[in-house]
């Protein structure tokens, strides 16, 4: 009674997206993500209910490259390709780093962990601190799309049935002059989901703040920022006066809506994002990485 | 295989100076290519897979089964092909092989499906259609602990100590009365290899295979569940990925669920676990509750205690009374107490039952006693360690069941020896600066001090192990150990040949320890309690020594040992009185950490340990019990834990429960003393519990230094320190 | 059929593209030493290399190995750089129930080919996905450090 399985491994792009534009088909770059969320019991093969198109072998989508000041990062690089690469920011690497264990890492992809959307994903919240863009090909040609727009809840992106999302685009990233930071709180240091992570990110221009960026993550179904938040720092002088930092701390305070689930409760993972801000917030100096 | 280069230069006869120094272990070479099969590694010709159907309510009845067309080659079994009594024979008869009647737990098996494709199989159990008529459950302890009246909630309790009248006449007089409730969660085994088991159908017989610590647990249960003659049923142990205690009873149910598959479709059947199926519905550590109500002075000595423990015991009672009964011998921990008074109950939930894990109840009680005592320490305005060391036992004392201490007790020596190692004074004092100076990181040291009692606890041994030992000597001169016993990892393949081969002064590789099989072994006992190497070793020892003054070269020979039990004063369960065990093992643990108060993360800094278990037989793997022990013990405090909702398992996976990996434990700096025992082999006591004990209670302590907050849980938890954390901020804004 | 190389043979298959790659090595070709701890990517039981690097076999689908180069435990038995690993882990008595131990081995390999002279930290992040609840890691560190020091030179040669 064996189910009938459509595997595509072409090898060129343009062969795959003319596939993805016949039928809906199931990506599979690492894996890492997709044959646990479609795991069956030992012994069996994962249940995935579509064709399947494997891309992780794409070359095409394994570029890295600087285009102006923007960085471009390929879908399919993974997680170790990434930290031996020179182009990769030290803080992504960072994040990189916390990610899972060495096997793990040698499979998964930066566009596995996007596409995979988990409300707890470690790249997360560093591209939304970069404001990273996507780059989505199919037959009709290249679409780009914010993350923030991309990612649209938890395991739910929007990326059209003939899209496959190609490029990775950190833009402005190589000026070096923001500081910015990762922090992962896991329940052990290595193997571990995230109970509440955060990126910070602060350009100084003077002694007054030019940018700056929060984003948290595994609080809410998709990644927690606030422009408005953000922008009633601008302009203020650094070290920030207590009142400021108060400001802002209620602030986050009223958006952030953790849950209770077997890793965590809310009431933790609520009051260790405002830890890790506050810590952010005080700090007296901030040397760009 | 590669050749291995015998480090110790052991080839010759055991020259070995001391018993001690470590040698190549038997099963290193197939553990190491992977080429040793474990039970999942197997593969029978005619081999049919089972799968279980598991109840999805926590309590209720079964009122209809409605199974799926069953396509040829696949059958269901169920109660109805039990040629004997519907459950597992373990001590008391409350665990259905098959429910057929009333369910008790989310994840209590009803029927199993058999069939050569596990796909199908799997398709199929969606399709059975079981109707239930749900009746109200118990779901959490503090529910059970308040119908504790109620009939069939109170599966096992004992009471002993000083009167309460007494108890009650100090308490008038006393200064102070502390009064602390004290809780400890889940622990899961997470044995790298699933529970697994194969039943071989033959005409004739019904054959077992399986990853198990206990062979004659499991032929009994069969011989029950099957009705069956004693030649009929034989078991076999496979070579077992890890076991702690979780697969000393748990692995019955399954090895009669195959063997009665077995018999019922006449092919074998292999049931394995997957790990979430393993994480959810297999036995795990007691949660407990503790209280301790202590009589003080104004000096804050004390004056009397009263312990009361209640367990958790899950649905079944499996072998929760004797972890009840190991919980209440230490609830005193190694404190002589004046006026102590002791009571605990085995209460029963609608939950996963409850087994034993290494320590089997001591690991809750020294967690408890450990922190009340290091409660009152602060109370007393005394070092914690300075006030524990005034009440630590001494040679001659009294066990509180009217036992005695017999042997030298060695704790002070091996206090003092980390008082200096750690220069334990100066740290707590630049520990104390260091946290007044630093906002967010703050350290502190702990320390617990435990033992554990070796061998079965009571009369056991005496009157139910009755422990038989045989060696056969071939022609050739080869010398082969015929004991039930497991090596599950603890090494006792290596060990227990070492013992024969310095008592034979033979070559290590001329005595050989075959898996065990019921057909080649006397019940030598199962592999628990730390009995292994004191008490079968000690069988071993005397065996070889007569085997030594009987040896005819060329000649087939075969020596047998019995148990004989040393009397000393007799255990009375009635009265729980008397000698509770034969011998102590100790230990004392110092921990530093480091506590991030902006996650609550828990960094461990240096773990110490000084270990006394009589002798050792081999120096490594001695250390390995203690790095993995303390790991175990350690996590046990801070990092794991399994929490129940409505009666239903939360961890499912590895990740999701948070045992340690190489990047959350770090050196341990162990030293083991010595202390011969008269009645254990070359002087060696048990090891295999006692390093696990002391780690909960020590980090426990140094979160406490570095917190200067008093906890009344393990694990502690980052979401615990973050909780108590912004209470005491609370308090004080 | 996909095609791939095992253990330096060229072999085919013709299982369906989602068979994960640890049911491949051990059902249909019989190898053994790859081990299902969780089959979820989380305990390192299933270690495999595949184009030389460390990767959990319970996790791939054999459609995306066509044309790779795929190692198992027994694949890298014969080798000096094994010998070197087997010894060491006996010396520093790493190995308990043995569950673990095919797949720290590999990590093992992994680590000292990447990285012959590690830190005792190196060493750990090497590991930091081989669950093992038997050892509590120090003595695998040791044995891993050990080889390195006894394989000094044969490693950079892999």
């Amino acid at each position: 009674m064996a189910e009938k399985i459509t595997a595509y491994r072409f090898d060129r792009l343009d062969q795959i997206l003319s596939q993805l534009n016949k039928e809906d088909c199931a990506i599979i770059a690492g894996g890492t993500d997709v044959m646990v969320l479609h795991k069956s019991r030992r012994g069996v093969p994962p249940k995935i209910p579509k064709p399947i198109v494997f891309i992780d072998h794409l070359s095409e989508l394994k570029q890295v490259y600087q285009n102006h000041k923007d960085l471009h990062i390929g879908s399919c690089c993974t997680y170790s390709e990434l930290l031996e690469h020179p182009f990769i920011p030290i803080p992504l690497k960072n994040a990189i780093k916390t990610i899972a264990a060495p096997a793990i890492r040698n499979r998964g992809t930066l566009g596995g962990n996007i596409c995979n959307a988990s409300p707890a994903g470690d790249t997360l919240p560093l591209l939304y601190v970069y404001n990273a863009k996507l780059l989505l090909r199919s037959v009709n040609g290249d679409r780009m799309v914010s993350i923030s727009d991309f990612i649209q809840g938890p395991r739910r992106i929007q990326r059209l049935q003939n899209e496959i999302l190609a490029e990775i685009i950190l833009p402005s990233v190589l000026e070096e002059d923001a500081y910015v930071v990762f922090e992962k709180v896991g329940n052990r240091n290595a193997d571990a989901i995230a109970k509440v992570s955060f990126a910070g990110y602060i350009r100084i221009n003077g002694a007054r703040i030019d940018d700056v960026r929060f984003v948290f993550g595994a609080v809410g179904p998709t990644m927690v920022r606030s422009f408005d938040i953000e922008k009633k720092l601008l302009g203020k002088t650094i070290p920030l006066a207590d009142a400021d930092i108060l400001q802002v701390v209620a602030a986050f305070d009223k958006i952030i809506k953790p849950i209770d689930d077997q890793r965590s409760t809310a009431l933790y993972r609520k009051t260790v994002a405002l830890n890790l801000l506050r810590y952010f917030l005080n700090m007296k100096q901030y040397q760009p990485n | 295989m590669p050749a291995l280069k015998n480090e110790s230069k052991g080839v010759a006869a055991m020259n070995l100076k001391d018993i001690s120094t470590s040698v190549p272990k038997k099963d290193h070479s197939g553990k190491v290519s992977g080429q040793l099969a474990y039970i999942s590694d197997v593969k029978l010709e005619n081999m049919v897979f089972g799968v279980l159907y598991r109840s999805p309510i926590a309590y209720g009845k079964i009122i209809s089964i409605q199974l799926p067309n069953l396509p040829e080659g696949y059958e269901a079994v169920g109660a109805e092909q039990i040629p004997g009594p519907n459950y597992v024979k373990i001590i008391k008869e409350d665990q259905p092989i098959f429910a057929n009647e009333w369910v008790n737990y989310i994840g209590e098996p009803i029927l199993m499906l058999v069939g050569k494709d596990l796909n199908i199989l799997y398709g199929l159990l969606d399709e059975v259609n079981i109707e239930f008529e749900e009746h109200q459950a118990i779901y959490t302890l503090d529910e059970a602990i308040k119908q504790k009246s109620t009939s069939g909630v109170n599966m096992a309790s004992y009471e002993f100590g000083e009167s309460l009248e007494i108890i009650s006449a100090i308490e008038q007089g006393a200064h102070q009365i502390i009064e602390e409730e004290y809780d400890t969660g889940y622990q899961e085994h997470v044995y790298l290899e699933p529970q697994g088991m194969l039943g071989i159908y033959k005409e004739d017989e019904i054959e077992v295979q399986g990853s198990m610590q206990c062979l004659y647990y499991i032929k009994n249960a069969l011989l029950n569940a099957l009705a069956c003659g004693d030649d009929e049923v034989r078991v076999v142990q496979s070579p077992t990925g890890g076991g702690f205690g979780g697969k000393e009873e748990f692995p019955s149910m399954m090895a009669c669920h195959v063997a009665v598959a077995a018999k019922a479709v006449k092919k074998s059947v292999m049931l394995v676990f997957d790990r979430s199926e393993d994480m959810v519905v297999t036995t795990k550590r007691h949660p407990a509750k503790l209280k301790h109500r202590t009589a003080l002075d104004k000096e804050g000595n004390i004056l009397s205690m009263c312990v009361d423990i209640f367990l958790d015991g899950g649905a079944n009672v499996g072998l929760s009374s004797v972890v009840l009964q190991r919980a209440l011998i230490n609830s005193a921990g190694v404190y002589n107490i004046p006026h102590f008074h002791a009571k605990g109950y085995v209460l029963k939930t609608n939950t996963v039952p409850n087994g034993a894990f290494r320590g089997f109840g001591a690991p809750q009680s020294f967690a408890g006693i450990e922190s009340h005592m290091g409660h009152l320490s602060k109370l007393a305005n005394i070092d914690p360690l300075e006030y524990k060391r005034k009440y630590l036992v001494k040679q001659g004392d009294p066990t509180i069941t009217k036992g005695k201490f017999r042997d030298p007790i060695l704790m002070e020596d091996m206090i003092m020896d980390l008082l200096n190692a750690t220069q334990y004074k100066k740290k707590k004092g630049e520990f104390h600066r260091f946290n007044q100076q630093n906002q967010r990181f703050k350290k502190g040291i702990g320390t617990s001090l435990f033992l554990h009692g070796c061998g079965f606890t009571g009369s056991g041994e005496r009157d139910h192990i009755k422990a038989t030992v045989k060696l056969v000597k071939s022609k050739d001169g080869k010398v082969s150990l015929k004991i039930s016993n497991s090596d599950m990892g603890q090494g006792i393949l290596t060990t227990l040949s070492k013992i024969v081969a310095k008592e034979l002064n033979l070559p290590y590789e001329q005595i050989l320890y075959p898996y065990p099989d019921t057909k080649e072994v006397p019940d030598s006992g199962p592999t628990v309690a730390s009995r292994t190497t004191m008490i079968v070793g000690k069988l071993l020892e005397r065996a070889a020594k007569k085997l030594k003054d009987q040896w005819q070269i060329g000649v087939e020979q075969e020596v047998i040992e019995h148990y004989v039990h040393r009397e000393m004063i007799p255990w009375d369960e009635k009265t729980f009185t008397g000698d509770a065990y034969p011998a102590y093992s100790w230990g004392v643990n110092f921990v530093e950490v480091e506590v991030d108060t902006l996650t609550g993360n828990v960094k461990l800094e240096r773990v110490y340990g000084n270990y006394e278990v009589g002798k050792v037989i081999d120096d490594r793997i001695m250390k390995g019990q203690i790095d993995g022990g303390l790991a175990q013990g350690l996590a046990f405090g801070y990092l794991e834990k399994m929490t129940s909702k409505q009666g239903r398992i939360q961890q499912k996976s590895i990740s999701d429960y948070g045992p340690p990996t190489s990047l959350d434990v770090v050196p341990i700096e162990s030293k083991v003393f010595d202390n011969p025992y008269a009645d254990g082999p070359y002087g060696a006591k048990g090891a295999g519990e006692l390093t696990l004990i002391g780690g909960a209670p020590a980090v426990q302590a140094a979160i406490e230094d570095a917190l200067q907050t008093s906890f009344r849980q393990i694990p502690i938890t980052p979401e615990v320190i973050i909780e108590s954390l912004w209470m005491k901020e609370g308090e004080e804004g | 059929m996909i095609k791939f190389t095992l253990n330096g043979k060229r072999v085919e298959t013709d299982a369906p593209a989602t068979v994960r790659l640890l049911d491949l090595l051990r059902d249909e070709f019989e190898l053994i030493g790859t081990k299902e701890g969780c089959g979820e990517g989380e305990c390192g039981a299933c270690s495999v290399f595949v184009n030389k690097l460390l990767q959990n076999s319970c996790l791939i689908p054999i459609g995306s190995i066509d044309g790779t180069d795929i190692q198992t435990i027994e694949g890298i038995m014969e080798t000096e750089q094994f010998k070197i690993l087997d010894e060491s882990y006996s010396i520093a008595g790493g190995v308990q129930c043995g569950y673990c131990i095919p797949g720290m081995v590999m990590a093992s390999a992994a680590l000292l080919s990447k990285n012959p002279h590690p830190s005792e930290a190196d060493i750990r992040e090497g590991i930091s996905g081989n669950l093992c609840r038997c050892t509590g890691y120090n003595m695998i560190v040791d044995a891993i450090n050990l080889a390195a020091k006894k394989g000094d030179g044969l490693w950079q040669r892999k």
